[in-house]
């Protein structure tokens, strides 16, 4: 069971390989390999999420921009 | 309250018998310039800037990242030099040699200090080199090497900083190389002079500005080819010394493969391209990460898929599984039984036919027999008289020893003893009984005289043994 979120997107994909090495040796038994999969599900949800961020338009912002509103005092955007 | 207007004639200073003076400031200020004069000369090196030419002399300003120096030199030293047309202009990093200088002023004209400069050279290769290596081993000495590596960086930044000169060939380069790469986050680009003396400062300073942004998770400093006088911004001790203690990771890509830069020792990871600089940041190629997802969903699936159908098939199998075991167990049996029958039947066979056998043989060995009998009749009387007598013999001698065991057991016979006036323990069911504490242990026992038995209870056996 996935208890919680992973560590990084790398640690995400190396603990699916492991998974999958584990389901495809057939070693586990029926218990185990229910716990798997409902691992391996969130483990991809995350997956999935990470590229789903880095994968619609590219957005462009200004240092000088940013660093003007984190300058500006509270209640001037208003 | 004091009067503003009044001067305060009673400074400490004015009072210390000490102080020599006042002198007249015209003599001092040429005292002073004589002091400078004679101040060691040295070899100075920076960058030109604010070069101007005037008709007696040429003046600069020549500066580092430290400070700077006013300076000026003859222009007649100037062009006994010989350098060539525009070498000489602001951003040139030169080598100056010469010493500190005075112009005590006049009554009319303004007192000024310079570096009055003998002779200058542009600063070669050899010379940055040389600081290069310098500023190198201090910062390794200081440990300002490692503390970027050991940054963790995400192979997927949702969020990149870029710090480079807007619109330049690098910057094309690098968001082609993210566009290859399928990344399409968020850009936070940091525009900077990436040459001149104003560069390392600004440089820093986009760098501490995007690392204050909590989502940039990473951060590319990136510049095209140049030479070592061109790139010296990120050889700059500052830039270097803030990059080495940021807590934002930072990937360079400053000139080309062959170019090296201090900033390329301090950083994260140094790349000797854009290309490159867009591969490490993000470490993954979002495509093919979302296919390789795809192909890890799929195969974790079949392999449940298969989990589950393998074990079911198991589970049929086992549910099967006594009505088959009891169907095979039967035939085994019948086969079992049709042999026993096929066996008992050839034994019956074989076992008339062994009689058979035996009766032949047993019908002539009684045909033999009969045959010795008849020569063997008269031997046997023969022997038999012999025999007969060595029997005699033999009764003879056994009775004898009877006669004398008889003796000798009578002499052992236990009715003897009694009748001598021993008596016999026995317990109820007759087994003698020949301990004290046998008879302690069966209570009852029988005393058996010569004449009569009588029974007995033991009382107090302990007591009676010890008054005994």
């Amino acid at each position: 069971m996935l208890s919680e979120r992973p560590e990084s997107y790398e640690a995400a994909v190396a603990r699916l390989e492991a998974i999958i090495a584990r389901l495809d040796s057939g070693d586990a038994e029926l218990r185990e390999t229910l716990a798997l999969c409902v691992e391996a599900k969130g483990l991809i949800q995350f997956c999935k999420g990470e590229l789903d961020a880095v994968s619609g338009e590219l957005r462009e912002l200004k240092l000088d921009e940013l660093v003007a509103e984190l300058d500006a005092p509270p209640g001037d955007a208003a | 309250m004091t009067d503003p207007a009044q001067p305060r004639l009673d400074l400490p200073e004015e009072r210390d018998p000490r102080l020599p003076g006042p002198f007249g400031v015209g003599r001092w200020a040429a005292g002073f310039r004589d002091f400078l004069r004679e101040r060691q000369r040295v070899l100075l090196i920076g960058e030109v800037t604010n070069f101007r030419r005037a008709r007696a002399s040429a003046y600069f300003e020549l500066r580092d990242s430290d400070g700077a120096v006013p300076c000026a030199i003859w222009t007649s030293d100037l062009d006994r030099l010989g350098l060539p047309e525009g070498a000489l202009r602001d951003g040139s990093e030169v080598i100056v040699a010469g010493g500190p200088d005075f112009y005590p002023g006049t009554a009319t004209a303004s007192p000024s200090f310079s570096f009055r400069v003998s002779y200058l050279r542009l600063a070669g290769e050899g010379d940055l080199l040389a600081r290069l290596a310098a500023l190198q081993a201090q910062l390794e000495a200081d440990g300002l090497f490692a503390p970027q590596k050991l940054l963790p960086r995400p192979a997927i930044p949702k969020t990149i900083g870029v710090v480079t000169a807007r619109n330049s060939a690098a910057c094309a380069d690098l968001l082609a190389g993210l566009e290859r790469r399928g990344w399409r986050g968020t850009i936070v680009w940091a525009d900077a002079p990436v040459q001149d003396r104003r560069a390392a400062g600004a440089i820093a300073a986009a760098l501490r500005d995007l690392a204050l942004i909590p989502q940039v998770e990473v951060a590319v400093v990136c510049r095209g080819g140049g030479s070592l006088t061109d790139l010296w911004a990120f050889c700059d001790e500052a830039l270097c010394r803030t990059v080495a203690l940021l807590r934002l990771p930072v990937i360079s890509a400053v000139g080309h493969e062959s170019d090296r830069t201090l900033i390329d020792d301090v950083s994260a990871v140094c790349c000797s391209t854009p290309t490159h600089a867009a591969n490490e940041a993000v470490r993954v190629n979002v495509g093919a990460a979302r296919a390789d997802l795809l192909a890890g969903a799929s195969s974790a699936v079949r392999a449940a898929s298969v989990a589950v159908a393998s074990r079911g098939r198991r589970l049929a199998e086992l549910a099967g599984g006594p009505g088959r075991s009891l169907r095979s167990e039967r035939a085994r049996l019948h086969q079992m039984l049709r042999e026993v029958r096929a066996s008992s039947t050839r034994g019956y066979f074989e076992r008339g036919r062994l009689a058979a056998r035996h009766g032949l043989v047993l019908s002539r060995k009684a045909a033999v027999a009969t045959a010795a009998e008849r020569t063997g009749r008269s031997t046997l009387s023969r022997l038999g008289r012999a025999t007969e007598a060595r029997m005699a013999q033999s009764m003879q001698q056994e009775r004898r020893r009877l006669e004398a065991l008889a003796v000798t057991e009578r002499a052992h016979d236990p009715e003897r003893t009694l009748e001598r006036g021993y008596a016999l323990v026995a317990a109820d069911d007759g087994a003698p009984v020949t301990s004290a504490a046998t008879a302690r242990k069966r209570g009852r026992v029988v005393l058996r005289f010569a004449d009569d038995a009588v029974g007995a209870r033991i009382e107090r056996g302990e007591d009676v043994e010890r008054e005994a």
